[in-house]
């Protein structure tokens, strides 16, 4: 079948004729395509730029001291019928995970061409007083110059200066929610005390704030400071810090290091798992609720039909008896949900644009809630929000349409003509 | 004149029922009639009213279907049709004048007539604008071909209808009390518009009229009375 000027006038018209009900359904789909739109935005927006944040200023590959392969097999003895094996504990250990002889894994790890830069940290949680306040912290001891390759540091200070931090054989730099707990300033000295109980005097050189709360937390000492109150050996780090060349290789670099160095190596992407899926999570959820807005709309579309074809009975039999066939009647009522979808899904992409717009336009007070910082809602912007809004919206109509078209369809014409008079 | 019968009604019977409450009450309109028109007959069927006059014309047409019997039109049994093949036969074969000129509120008189010609791509919208033009003005109506139904009289909602169910050149028009909203100046009208047709184009008319004036000016009249064939009388 042709699809026919003339039906979609017969169709058109109708719906003109029931202007307001008409209209009151349109508005339904275009809000709910504009919230719909608007919500996929808002969640797309806050999990992408997090993500290009972890990218920019997170480390690709961690490697860290745990052995790949464990030394101590799970199993020592088979069980068998009338013996019990007892573990208490499958293997025991006092001293932390180490990387050994640092220096060299990193001459190895840097022989890969797809690495760009690789930096050792260790870490010790300790406790930072400052003046009557105390609080358990987690210290890094890093080597500056490479570390800012990673984290960024010199771009995110707060207050104080970065290269001051590798001039500074005592200096720390506090991460801003520890500073802002502490209510310390540049030029403050601080105690720290370590895990073995001796106290260190450090001077606060530098504040910075990357915008990442995990990141925020942390406070940075040189290497050969952190690896003092940790009790590591001056060639011992716990975790080397990897930038790659290019990122979605980091999984194969991530491997070849396992391979080749026996340490564990975690890309970032293993790291934020958790994250990304718990944003998914939410997202999931905000768009199961926004998807009922649609459908709600979709009554609506059910609802003008079926008072169309119910009110059109006399004209539907007319058309019937002067030679138009089922398939042509249930087409002019999907053409009636088609036309207020697509007329629908338009205002709605418009309306949702505009509010897109408006939203990534107010700036917001800085909070620190969540796992990043921002200034102002980040929405994210593709055209396949539009896309997918609209085409859900659409299917919706088309199968609220499916039923009064049917109906339509199966009106008899000499019911109704004998009827009319 | 051809004999070959174009409608032909063998036995047949047409009963309705009312739902009254509980209970179906069953009237037979039709008990038992056979009749057939031949090929360019101008035929009137006459009758008291409620003596099944709409009811037979329903039946010849294709829209209703017999409780027991067959009709045949143009040589098929169209009481056997499939609902759509009779959509596509009325289309192709039949005009009909109802006998309440329902026509399509949301269009004009000129659309309306438009419409058959639309339906199946019959004729392009230039050709079927042409047609529904020189119809309409032949009935009077070419200062009325853009006035919506509720902007016509009756008498002029009839001739649109009229003009509906010529617009595709039907072999058999099947008219409804054509005349029954018009005054004897534009009943006339119609009537030298049939006989012309008829005369012209051998096209085959059957009309249910209570005007007797317009009943003599047929060939044939088949009075019905109670759903019984109670005369048929050739003319001329
Ligand atoms: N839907 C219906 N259900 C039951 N009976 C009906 C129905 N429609 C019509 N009838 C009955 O069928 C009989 C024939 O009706 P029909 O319309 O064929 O009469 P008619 O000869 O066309 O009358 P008129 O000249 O008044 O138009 C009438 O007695 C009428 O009451
Ligand atoms: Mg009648």
């Amino acid at each position: 079948m042709k699809i026919n000027y003339h039906l979609l006038m017969i169709a058109f018209r109708q719906l003109l004729n029931r202007k307001r009900q008409t209209i009151l359904t349109l508005m339904g789909i275009s809000v709910g395509v504009m919230v719909l739109i608007t919500a996929v935005s808002l969640m797309d927006g806050l999990l992408q730029s997090f993500i290009q944040k972890i990218v920019e200023i997170a480390p690709h590959v961690i490697v860290s001291g745990d052995k790949v392969r464990p030394t101590v097999p799970p199993q020592l003895v088979e069980p068998s019928p009338g013996t019990r094996v007892d573990f208490i504990k499958n293997v025991s250990r006092d001293e932390q995970d180490v990387i050994k002889n640092y220096p060299r894994v990193m001459d190895l790890i840097s022989g890969d061409s797809l690495v760009q830069l690789v930096s050792p940290s260790v870490s010790t949680d300790v406790i930072a007083m400052f003046g009557t306040m105390s609080e358990p912290i987690q210290l890094f001891g890093i080597v500056p110059s490479l570390e800012d390759g990673i984290e960024k540091f010199s771009k995110n200070m707060l207050s104080g200066n970065y290269d001051e931090l590798g001039k500074t054989p005592d200096g720390i730099m506090l991460g801003s929610t520890e500073a802002k707990d502490f209510t310390s300033r540049v030029g403050d000295r601080m105690q720290i005390v370590s895990p073995s109980g001796k106290i260190y005097s450090v001077r606060v050189v530098g504040i910075f704030q990357t915008g990442i709360n995990d990141i925020d937390d942390n406070c940075y000492v040189n290497i050969r400071l952190g690896q003092s109150i940790g009790g590591f050996s001056p060639d011992e780090a716990s975790h080397l810090y990897i930038r790659v060349n290019d990122l979605p290789k980091d999984g194969i670099v991530a491997k070849s290091i396992e391979k080749e160095t026996n340490y564990t190596a975690v890309t970032w992407e293993e790291k934020a798992a958790s994250v990304v899926a718990l944003f998914k999570m939410i997202s999931g959820i905000v768009y199961f609720l926004v998807v009922f807005v649609i459908m709600v709309a979709g009554f609506g579309v059910a609802n003008v039909l079926i008072t169309n074809v119910l009110e059109k009975a006399r004209d539907i039999a007319i058309l019937k008896s002067i030679g138009f066939r089922k398939r042509e009647i249930t087409w002019i009522y999907l053409m009636q949900g088609l036309m207020v979808a697509l007329v629908g899904s338009a205002i709605g992409c418009l309306l949702g644009y505009v509010l897109i717009e408006i939203m990534s336009s107010i700036p917001m007070a800085s909070s620190s809630a969540g796992a990043i910082r921002t200034d102002r809602l980040m929405m994210g912007k593709s055209p396949e929000y539009f896309i997918l809004a609209s085409l859900f919206a659409i299917i919706v109509s088309l199968v609220a349409a499916v039923g009064p078209s049917r109906n339509a369809a199966k009106v008899n014409p000499v019911e109704i003509l004998r009827g009319e008079r | 004149m051809n004999t070959d019968p174009v409608i032909k009604l063998e036995h047949v019977r047409k009963e309705l029922s009312i739902r009254n409450g509980g209970e179906e009450l069953v009237n037979t309109i039709l008990p038992d009639i056979s009749f057939s028109i031949g090929r360019g007959e101008f035929t009137a069927i006459t009758g008291p009213s409620g003596s099944g006059k709409t009811t037979l014309l329903y039946l010849m047409g294709g829209l209703d279907k017999p409780n027991s019997g067959s009709v045949y039109l143009d040589g098929e049994e169209i009481s056997a049709m499939s609902e759509e093949d009779l959509a596509e036969m009325r289309n192709a074969k039949l005009g009909f004048v109802y006998q309440f000129h329902f026509l399509l509120p949301e269009f004009t008189a000129l659309e309306n007539v438009m419409m058959p010609l639309l339906a199946r791509g019959r004729a392009g919208v230039g050709d079927a604008r042409k047609r529904a033009t020189e119809l309409l003005s032949d009935l009077g109506l070419s200062d009325k071909l853009h006035n919506k139904p509720n902007q016509l009289s009756g008498g002029q909602q009839q001739r649109v209808a009229i003009a509906r169910a010529l617009v595709n050149r039907p072999m058999v028009l099947l008219a409804d009390e054509p005349t029954g909203n018009l005054d004897s100046k534009n009943a006339e009208v119609i009537y030298t518009l049939f006989s012309r047709l008829n005369e012209e184009t051998g096209q085959t008319i059957v009309l249910v009229t209570h005007d007797d004036h317009f009943a003599g000016e047929t060939r044939r009249i088949l009075h019905i009375l109670d759903g019984r064939l109670d005369s048929d009388r050739k003319l001329r």
